[in-house]
């Protein structure tokens, strides 16, 4: 709302700088965005938030820096006219749309132009003045917050003004030229045979005063807000008119409004008053007496506040009240719809003191009663910490994704929630997987130039069953970067399954490794996690096709994804201590050649299998894929380390089983001693 | 055999002290202590010897053993860092390793702001993105069609609440749909964060983003006040601004609390000159129709919530001129903080 402070001064002068009377605005919540000089005057621009339609005028904010300021308004008189009763003038298709209707006639006008005063007026608030007539309605719009219409009396079919719900494919042209369709949800003003305005939003072009308007119908109405705002948003249009209307006009205001215009036109579009006709569904808005207990006013506030002090501010901003017993009644002003609770009145008092005068202490408190799953916060809170300690960096990217996205990771065919209102494109969709976010990222920082990426992201995939928090990590580009060695090595499959492991390890999961089928990976180079047989996760090198699609040439790219909601609904391991032998440990060193497909896994399984309880563990030291080894052979190094906690092994015990081992592997693996 | 210790250690010094290489080093550490290695011999030699000069050839054999030992110490520091002997190392080459990840600045700015608060005994809930019309709004008192929805303007998804035939899920458009869920749930006293992720159809810029991050808080109890919702936001902006800030609370409108405020800081402060004070945080005394939506007995409960948003109290603690960096994740961006 812009507020002319020449224009103020026709009704209060606050007898305040600009500087200060923004100052004690904004403090008292309606905050000044900005202040501007237009022509030797100075306007405000306030924000007025929507509780406060009362403030959606000139004379509203008059009122408002009455009870800050403690200045007189002198509000406009209007003279009580003699106005003969019309019939048959406006009919009203259904109360609830409509409650208030007053159209009042004048006739044999003369259009021109408004004075220089109220084209100034007007001008510093942004409306461009067009004929006395129309300057008129905007003035009093503007003063008292009531939308008018003026009609030429003479273009309405039958001379009548009819309040109705349009009908399925009428159509009007509104002011500004455009062609609307209407439908039933929108309420119009229509004559016996078209519309000929949209009901508190925009008048139509064909009615609308021009030079040669003769006789005047003047519309003062009262229209249900939500119709209006529906309305609003089904034609996207709006005006003064429907921006007042969506935030509920006072419904006591239509004959001020109307009583107000009535005298002005007269005044300066000459004319005769006709007569008028007033269609009220119901006779007065009830007005709500509100009690307020005095010792309330402290509960809420931490304020001390006497009932005369109460009453001294309220009356301020005009309520009405009584005080017995430490209750005050209170009856606020018909303009004031917000008002409608104890605490409300509370609030206004608290206004008029000032918040920043009200005290301030640190809370009581009492003791939470409420439990926290704190699992949850801890597991992602350790994720971080092995991240970041593995030299990996957070990033946090858009919830949204789209069809290209997918398609490009290979992802089209999952089922997805769809975003019904996208401002665009990239936001249709709500993502499936972060894999499209962590590789639009990583080609981000590869197109600038940053090409060794380890980055990680913990956050949401979103399916039909819901929402499930999601852990998301690649590794692309260099490995370390230590100038003592002189060779740079990429990082590969290993790293990645490296951290995976250490982060498994570190929030307890003891995870088993399958096959898996992303089709984003390449599947020579993946395996799935699984937890207690249950798919949790992946890892592996992404497919060069993909990679390929998202224009990433030359590197690759290694991508690893763990779904935390399992993690999170698993029980947390109570750790034990584990006893640390006393007595040696022998080391003994297996060198093995075995066929390319089988993998080291299955003989770690039979050195566990056969190693009894003095095979302590089994490391793996080196693989070889060299020419000094039969073709389709592969070189296993590892050691198996022996311990007993009740004594010290002797070398016959050891080596029996270490022969066992290698029997066994000779025997299911067909492995031979390298 | 007779051993010339003396001579054996005098030569065992010089050689030492022209080892430049770890191969020399370990042709040294082989010849005095391999297999074969001097030390190994005398103790050899002892089986042979007149039983008096056995104690002798045993201190000699341990003491050369224990010089060696030494010497081979003093040389592996000096020539692993690559220096030559008597050469200074370039101690002004860069170190290696310590290359350790960032968490986001959004992780780290909400984990400041909730430390804050959980230090002051709150605790910390996250409730869920996807949300129903009644938690995001008829809860909170912000009716369905009304122009108080205006600021929470909303993504619609095209899955239906299974509370609420014919109506459609939404991204909650802020945290404070997470105070319904919380209090239908449990009974006061109570003081909740509520971090997480929200999101409005507002058009991309330097200032906005369809979604962004807010940290709602929320105290209930049997008599709790505004001047406490003053005292516990003012500690707040203490500690996580510094304790020069000042701030000032302005009246506003806010559908479920009442009375409502926004609160400013002093511009001054993070050296921001353009603006005298900058909005911070939105905040009030939880409005009676909340409490009755969520079903808690009518005037029993007083309680305050605030909220503010993550984003913007990075850019500004931070000086970040553009929300789309957070987003962007340019690692010359994520490895500043």
């Amino acid at each position: 709302m812009k507020l002319s402070l020449n224009w103020l001064k026709d009704y209060i002068d606050p007898k305040l700088s600009a500087e200060a009377l923004v100052e004690r605005l904004t403090m008292a919540g309606l905050e000044v965005e900005a202040v501007e000089s237009v022509g030797g005057d100075t306007v405000l621009e306030i924000e007025i938030t929507p509780n406060r339609p009362d403030c959606l005028c000139i004379l509203g904010l008059a009122r408002e820096i009455g009870a800050i300021t403690g200045k007189i308004v002198k509000a406009p008189k209007i003279k009580k006219l003699k106005i003969p009763a019309l019939k048959k003038l406006i009919q009203i298709e259904d109360k609830k749309d409509c409650s208030r209707y007053i159209g009042t006639v004048i006739r044999d006008v003369h259009i021109n132009a408004a004075p220089q005063i109220m084209k100034d007026r007007l001008a510093a608030l942004g409306i461009n003045a067009i004929n006395n007539a129309v300057d008129v309605t905007n003035f009093v719009l503007m003063e008292t917050g009531q939308p008018l219409h003026a009609f030429d009396l003479d273009k309405l079919s039958g001379g009548q003004i009819i309040v109705r719900r349009a009908k399925a494919g009428e159509t009007i042209v509104t002011l500004d030229g455009v062609e609307r369709k209407l439908d039933p949800t929108i309420l119009i003003i229509a004559d016996t045979q078209k519309p000929v305005a949209i009901a508190g939003i925009m008048g139509g072009r064909d009615t609308q005063i021009t030079s040669s308007t003769k006789n005047i119908l003047l519309e003062s109405a009262h229209f249900d807000m939500g119709l209006i705002r529906k309305a609003g948003r089904a034609l996207g249009l709006r005006s003064d008119s429907s921006y007042r209307f969506e935030r509920n006009v006072n419904f006591e205001g239509v004959l001020t409004g109307a009583d107000r215009a009535t005298e002005l036109l007269l005044q300066l579009v000459g004319g005769r008053l006709s007569g008028r006709e007033e269609m009220t569904s119901k006779v007065k808005t009830s007005t709500p007496k509100i009690k307020v207990r005095i010792s309330e006013i402290d509960s809420l506030l931490g304020a001390k506040v006497t009932a005369p002090q109460a009453k001294t501010w309220l009356s301020k901003l005009g309520f009405k009240l009584t005080a017995s017993a430490g209750v005050l009644t209170v009856t606020p002003p018909s303009n004031r719809s917000d008002i409608s609770q104890e605490v409300d009145v509370i609030e206004e008092i608290a206004r008029m003191i000032g918040f920043d005068r009200l005290p301030s202490k640190l809370p009581t408190i009492s003791m939470n009663n409420i439990p926290v799953d704190k699992r949850p916060r801890e597991i992602k809170d350790k994720i971080r910490r092995v991240m970041t300690a593995s030299g990996v960096d957070e990033i946090i990217t858009l919830s949204m994704t789209n069809t290209k996205a997918l398609a490009k990771s290979n992802l089209a065919d999952l089922p997805m929630l769809r975003n019904l209102n996208p401002l665009n494109q990239d936001q249709e969709l709500m993502r499936p997987s972060l894999f499209p976010s962590m590789i639009q990222v990583a080609v981000t920082n590869i197109n600038r130039g940053q090409k060794d990426l380890r980055l990680f992201e913990i956050g949401k995939r979103y399916l039909k069953e819901g929402e499930k928090e999601t852990l998301n990590m690649i590794l692309t580009g260099r490995r370390g970067n230590d100038w003592r060695s002189p060779k740079k090595e990429m990082v590969d499959i290993f790293d990645l399954k490296g951290i995976v492991a250490a982060i498994l390890k570190n929030i307890d999961v003891s995870p088993v490794y399958g096959e898996t089928h992303l089709k984003f990976l390449d599947n020579g180079c993946a395996t799935s996690i699984l937890l207690n047989g249950e798919y949790i996760g992946s890892l592996g090198k992404v497919d060069r096709k993909v990679l390929n699609n998202w224009d990433i040439k030359n590197q690759d790219v290694y991508w690893a994804g763990i779904h935390l909601d399992e993690i999170f609904a698993m029980q947390g391991k109570n750790l034990k201590f584990q006893p640390i032998s006393e007595f040696p440990a022998i080391v003994r060193d297996v060198s093995l050649s075995v066929k390319k497909d089988i993998p080291y896994k299955k003989v770690e399984e039979i050195c566990q299998l056969q190693g009894g309880d003095i095979l302590r563990s089994v490391h793996f030291i080196e693989q070889y894929l060299g020419d000094k080894i039969q073709p389709g052979e592969k070189g296993l190094v590892f050691s198996c380390q022996y311990q007993s906690n009740v004594k010290t092994l002797r070398e016959d015990e050891v080596s029996a089983v270490h022969e066992r081992i290698l029997q066994a592997l000779t025997r299911d693996l067909n492995a031979t001693r390298r | 055999m007779q051993w010339n210790f003396e001579e054996i250690q005098e030569q065992a010094k010089t050689e030492a002290e022209v080892i430049d290489s770890p191969q020399a080093l370990e042709a040294f550490r082989l010849k005095y202590l391999g297999k074969k290695g001097t030390v190994a011999a005398v103790f050899a030699s002892l089986g042979t010897a007149q039983p008096a000069d056995k104690a002798a050839i045993g201190k000699g054999a341990n003491d050369l053993r224990n010089l060696v030992e030494g010497l081979i110490a003093q040389k592996v520091g000096g020539i692993s860092a690559g220096k030559a002997p008597g050469e200074l190392v370039d101690i002004s080459l860069p170190g290696v390793g310590g290359g350790f990840g960032h968490t986001h600045l959004l992780t780290q700015t909400m984990q400041e702001i909730i430390d804050v608060f959980e230090q002051m005994g709150f605790v910390t809930i996250e409730t869920p993105e996807i949300e129903t019309e009644f938690h995001n709004f008829t809860g909170l008192n912000i009716p369905i069609d009304h122009p108080s929805r205006d600021a929470f303007d909303t993504f619609y998804l095209d899955a239906e609440d299974p509370s609420a035939k014919g109506r459609r899920l939404l991204l909650r458009s802020h945290t404070s749909p997470g105070q319904v869920r919380i209090m239908k749930k449990h009974k006061p006293p109570m003081a909740v964060i509520v971090p997480g992720r929200v999101y409005r159809p507002d058009a991309v810029d330097a200032s906005h983003s369809f979604m962004f991050h807010q940290v709602e808080g929320l105290l209930v109890d049997e008599k709790v006040k505004f001047s406490e919702l003053k005292g516990l936001l003012t500690e707040f902006c203490r500690r996580f601004f510094g304790p020069k800030v000042v701030m000032r609370f302005r009246p506003h409108y806010f559908p479920f609390t009442e009375p409502s405020a926004e609160v400013d800081i002093n511009a001054e402060i993070l050296g921001i000159q353009r603006k005298k004070w900058l909005e911070i945080l939105g905040c009030g005394m939880v409005n009676p129709k909340v409490f009755e939506s969520v079903g808690y007995p009518k005037g029993k409960y007083k309680g305050f919530a605030f909220g503010m948003g993550v984003e913007r109290m990075a850019m500004l603690k931070y000086g970040i001129n553009d929300i789309r960096l957070f987003y962007e994740n340019d690692v010359r961006f994520l490895k500043q903080f």
